[in-house]
């Protein structure tokens, strides 16, 4: 596909980039050499810090003032972009170099209508006058596959899904036929499903221009599905570049090779215990609703109500020393079951808790509290901000086991998550991450419960770190035997790690499958879409596999 | 916006004047002065001050007297002056409209240099421009009315003599004349008003232009003046129509100084008059049509706001 | 505490508000030892006098020493502006508190009735409060606490119910912490570092407020050497020497300056994220 004949579009040679901070420089980029010819799509994978989006906004000169920019040059069709004054560069951002970027809903000026967001880039570059602009706009909606374009044009973005208006942004970016445009994370606010066809979309628009394409992503999967070259960068350098198929193949650096060794495969289980179905269940969710929402004085003076069903009479159980995944989009109701559990939602229906039942609070006594704990999905919102990791870890001592000895059981407790015991001294924001994951891990375990409840522990992590926090948890649970609630969005991950699964959508579960047999074709038709959705890249073989 | 959402601000005006009515009310009757004494005079005999009190309804029980006073309230009538004997509600009216040309030409004025301040400082955020817009505002904010109007009155009516120092003429009598004798309040009102709103405006634009529709904007090659004018002043200004409803609590805070040290007759001075004659219903008149006025303005903003940013889902 | 300081002292606000807050707090505590002359002895023969070695800011219409009267005044001024502004907030902590606490329509009514109140201009309230409790400064002090409780509560509530959202305090609820545990470790010590910058700010507007009352003969009573009554009575005086004016007024503003450049810096040095 890519055009090796003539010069590449875009041509990144010698780049380094520094940052001036109070405490020193800070060095971004270093000596980066990359190049994307016509037709191709160049994925750049990186993790959060690595650099990935300051060499985006290098390529689009758009640096904050403390940039400096020490070596290299940025080529576009052969033209040195760093050259260029300020006006020049305006003339060409959106016309011959465009970008799609991470979230549609803060990417979109919340006051004003798709259309003129979307018509003012042809009347800014192609010369169009307002009417001819707004009906080439309509032509460009129904381009990217809308439905009805007319009626887009005249929505307010919060009108709009987030599929529906990344499409409009997507529009935006290729309506002046740009040489080059950056995709910056495009899917990753999206959900799954959607996320899917919107890179089908990227991928088809691309082949049918051929604009030569940076697509950046912390998702190697994705990134091996769509682009036809990847480079890896680490910490401002490019550890790494060649075919996807070799990449993948044979990986030359070991930062490589631990990347995509960390990618979640569903073909590799990393879960060895079983769970131990003789006797009863540890949990048994019986038709527990939740709703939220309240009427408020006023409101109900005026007649106005609002109720949001959270949950629709899901029964599940769970047993002991399992891992049970529940999977579903945001607002599919995953993490409501959780909260209801915990006490942090009131709910109808019944919980049976080794042979106990739950109705509401005033269940959840000591004893409850102890066998059940929940982890949350950012550390940074779970740990109080002004304890130290020595307060935030005595709490559970104090309130379930002894408090003898405490420093010695904090210690001991940070060891069992492979942290070093000085840490109890700090602060949660000294900490990085995964760091701050793993203190609340420790928190959990404290008190050896009997089911853990794990609400998307690992999504606002890297993957690197994501997988070592799971090779934790799966150590964890060969222990103690605990039991998992492990709520996640990610397929490919739940299907390494659960006994089961269970699919939500909307409120509702689904189903519930064995994890081995998710993929059946006698799977309900929402799981096998998910499934399909998700499915590993054909040329990302496993190397351990 | 629904109908819905409307009515439902709309109780909340009524609850909210029902609430001030009460404190209003009970403040007055707490109050260690007799209606009946002053109207009569200290000089009184027991018997005159019985039959009056009878004959106003001071004997009856507390709620009855507020019932009453707020049954007359609701058919529009605010009382009689204990001290003039008039009829309060229409002096007030006439009053508060005098306060009203004060008040919007003030904030008319403070939205004419505010909001370009604001602009500007944000614009050129952390350079010299910037660091003297705050500066200004930090120093407007400190200082209270009372010293501004004074000095104001020292250096522009006594040591210039370019504008009257006091007093009021109707525009309607001698426009020109009128006019000179509404710069200084104006001004000084405005003062505090014009360091709140572009400081409050800075903040806001700051925020806009570092949100990520911005930069996506700038990434389609719109010029730096089509950025700032079509996508971020708008949305940036938006919340100043909130921010300066609730600062109009303040302003007739302001307004009550500034018309007593220019002798201007409006709504302010009748209250400072009132409170110092501890004449009871022109008090609870005076304060209950300036929470009035609060709420309305409240209410229309609310409204306005709700109109032009289509975003806000309102039960 | 030293960490503490740094981060105050690294923006320019933090350290000027400082250091002006510092000054004030001097003056207040030694003013009185402090004043070169007595700032009530009349003096005919010494009126109106400019700068001088001897007075130096000059003297007011009785030939009374202007710089030891505001070292005397500002014990009036600022002593009564914090304390009314601590007495309001925590009145105001109370009712936000126990707003967010009780949630549902009990926290609705109350918040509405908050908004009610707080359609009364603050300045107003305070007058009708000190002209039922008569003119002196104590109901002054009474008075202004009143008139800023309500803004304080709608400020505790709104943070109070933020803090509430967090998951920190959702993971100490499924701990099964108890409630004072969770409000008074858990919550507390987030919620009080916001109220603490929205204080500080606020006794500069009290530091108004008094100055204010007292101008309108509401507040301290002649021949107090309250700032705000000086600015009044140097009103009818002032074509004669305008420093009878200007320097009280300048007091006012430095310590209202003081105490918000006091604020914002608190604001960013109270964050600990950063």
């Amino acid at each position: 596909m890519a055009d090796l004949q003539q010069p590449p579009v875009l041509d990144i040679r010698g780049y380094s980039l520094d940052y001036e901070a109070p405490n020193g420089t800070f060095h971004a980029l270093k000596d980066i050499n990359l190049s994307v010819p016509r037709g191709e799509i160049l994925g750049l994978v990186g993790e959060s810090g690595s650099g990935k989006t300051s060499l985006a906004w290098s390529i689009m000169r758009y640096l904050p003032k403390n940039a400096r920019e020490t070596a290299g040059t940025i080529l576009l069709s052969g033209e040195d972009l760093m050259k260029k004054s300020v006006s020049e560069i305006e003339t060409m951002r959106g016309k011959r170099i465009s970008m799609v970027f991470q979230d549609p809903s803060t990417s979109l000026n919340p006051t004003l209508s798709l259309g003129t967001q979307l018509s003012e880039v042809l009347t800014r570059h192609r010369g169009l006058t307002r009417r001819q602009a707004w009906r080439e706009g309509e032509a460009m909606l129904a381009r990217v596959g809308l439905k009805t374009p007319a009626a887009m044009m005249q929505r307010m973005p919060h009108e709009a899904s987030g599929g529906e208006k990344q499409r409009v942004v997507i529009a935006a970016a290729f309506a002046c036929n740009p040489e080059c445009i950056l995709f910056d994370e495009p899917t990753t606010a999206l959900d799954v499903i959607t996320a899917r066809q919107i890179l089908d979309l990227f991928v088809e628009l691309q082949a049918e221009t051929g604009v030569a394409s940076l697509y950046i992503s912390h998702d190697l999967a994705l990134v091996a599905r769509t682009a036809q070259r990847v480079a890896v960068i680490r910490r401002g350098e490019i550890v790494e570049q060649g075919p996807v198929n070799a990449i993948f193949a044979q990986a030359q650096q070991a930062y490589t090779r631990e990347l995509i060794a960390a990618v979640p495969d569903p073909r590799r289980r990393l879960v060895e215990t079983r769970p131990d179905v003789s006797g009863d269940a540890l949990v048994k969710v019986e038709e527990v609703s939740v709703h939220y929402g309240r009427t408020g004085f006023f409101s109900s003076l005026t007649g106005t109500r609002e109720r949001v069903t959270g949950n629709r009479a899901v029964s599940l159980d769970i047993r002991r020393g399992e891992i049970l995944g529940i999977v579903g989009e945001s607002g599919s109701g995953k993490s409501t079951l959780a909260k209801a559990m915990t006490g942090l939602n009131r709910f109808e229906g019944r919980i049976w808790f080794d042979g106990r039942p739950i109705t509401g609070l005033k269940d959840m006594d000591t004893a409850y509290r102890k066998d059940v704990q929940i982890i949350f999905q950012h550390p940074d919102a779970s740990l109080n901000p002004r304890q130290k990791i020595r307060e935030i870890l005595s709490r559970p001592l104090k309130l379930y086991g002894s408090a003898a000895q405490l420093d010695q059981q904090i210690g001991d407790m940070l060891e069992r998550v492979r942290l070093p015991r000085t840490h109890a001294d700090r602060y949660p924001h000294q900490l990085s991450g995964g760091e701050k994951q793993r203190v609340a891990i420790a928190r959990a375990f404290a008190s050896r419960p009997r089911l853990v409840i794990c609400d998307e522990i690992t999504s606002a992590l890297d993957v690197s770190v994501q997988a070592s926090v799971i090779e934790l948890l799966l150590d964890l649970q060969k222990q103690s035997d605990t039991a998992y609630l492990f709520i996640t969005h990610d397929l490919n991950l739940i299907r390494q790690i659960a006994h089961r699964i269970a699919v939500m959508y909307r409120g509702d579960l689904i189903e519930i499958a064995d994890a081995e047999t998710i993929d059946s074709p006698d799977r309900a038709e929402y799981t096998r879409r998910l499934i399909q959705t998700v499915a590993p890249p054909a040329g990302a073989t496993h190397p351990s596999s | 916006m629904s109908a819905s959402y409307i009515l439902k601000r709309l109780m909340m005006i009524v609850y909210t004047l029902l609430v001030v009515s009460l404190i209003v009310f009970a403040i007055t009757q707490i109050l260690p002065a007799d209606a009946a004494v002053m109207m009569l005079g200290e000089n009184a005999t027991d018997e005159a001050l019985e039959a009056l009190r009878q004959s106003m309804g001071l004997n009856a029980p507390i709620w009855m007297q507020y019932g009453q006073w707020l049954g007359h309230l609701l058919q529009g009538d605010f009382g009689h002056s204990l001290r003039t004997g008039q009829a309060i509600g229409p002096v007030m009216f006439e009053a508060l409209g005098r306060s009203m040309l004060l008040a919007v030409l003030s904030i008319g004025l403070m939205l004419v240099i505010a909001v370009p301040l604001g602009i500007i400082a944000a614009i050129r955020r952390g350079r010299i421009a910037d660091m003297l817009v705050s500066l200004v505002s930090y120093i407007g904010v400190s200082l209270p009315e009372f010293v501004t109007a004074t000095i104001a009155v020292l250096v522009f009516a006594d040591l210039m003599a370019w504008l009257p120092p006091t007093g009021y003429v109707p525009l309607t009598e001698n426009f020109a004349d009128g006019l000179a004798h509404l710069v200084l309040p104006v001004c000084v009102i405005s003062i505090i008003l014009i360091a709140h709103v572009s400081r409050m405006v800075r903040s806001e634009l700051v925020d806009v232009l570092h949100s990520d529709y911005i930069r996506a904007a700038r990434m389609k090659g719109l010029s730096s003046g089509t950025v700032l004018r079509r996508h971020a002043l708008r949305n940036a200004l938006l919340p100043t129509i909130t921010i300066v409803a609730l600062d109009v609590g303040y302003l007739l805070g302001g307004v009550i100084v500034v018309e007593e040290i220019f002798a201007i007759p409006g709504i302010g001075r009748q209250l400072i008059v009132a409170i110092q004659a501890r004449d009871l219903p022109s008090i609870q008149a005076g304060v209950l049509i300036m929470a009035a006025t609060y709420s309305i303005v409240n209410f229309a903003a609310d409204i306005l706001y709700a109109w032009l940013d289509k975003r806000i889902q309102y039960d | 505490m030293t960490e503490f300081l740094k981060r105050l002292l690294r923006t320019p606000q933090g350290a000027i508000g400082l250091v002006l807050v510092l000054l004030v707090l001097i003056v207040v505590i030694f003013g009185p030892s402090l004043a070169p002359h007595d700032p009530e002895s009349l003096k005919p023969l010494a009126r109106y006098k400019g700068m001088s070695a001897a007075y130096w800011l000059g003297t007011d219409q009785y030939g009374r020493d202007i710089f030891s009267r505001l070292l005397i005044g500002a014990r009036a001024t600022v002593t009564m502006a914090v304390l009314a502004t601590v007495v309001g907030t925590l009145a105001g902590a109370v009712i936000g508190t126990t707003s967010a606490f009780l949630g549902g329509r009990a926290d609705e009514v109350i918040m509405r009735t908050i908004d009610a109140v707080m359609s009364i201009p603050s300045l107003l309230f305070a007058l009708l409060i000190v002209n039922l409790l008569g003119s002196s400064t104590a109901n002054a002090l009474v008075a202004v606490a009143i008139a800023f409780a309500p803004g304080m509560a709608r400020i505790t509530r709104s943070v109070a119910l933020s803090v509430r959202k967090q998951d920190y305090v959702s993971a100490a609820i499924a701990r099964g912490e108890s409630a004072s545990y969770i409000v008074m470790r858990e919550m507390l010590p987030n919620v009080i570092a916001p109220i603490i910058v929205e204080m500080t700010i606020r006794v500069s507007f009290a530091v108004m407020l008094f100055a204010t009352l007292s101008f309108l003969g509401l507040g301290a009573q002649p021949p107090a050497a309250e700032w705000g009554l000086m600015v009044s009575e140097a009103r009818r005086y002032m074509h004669l020497s305008a420093g009878i004016l200007v320097w009280p007024s300048i007091a006012i503003a430095l310590v209202a300056i003081g105490f918000n450049l006091l604020g914002d810096g608190l604001r960013d040095a109270l964050n600990p994220r950063t």
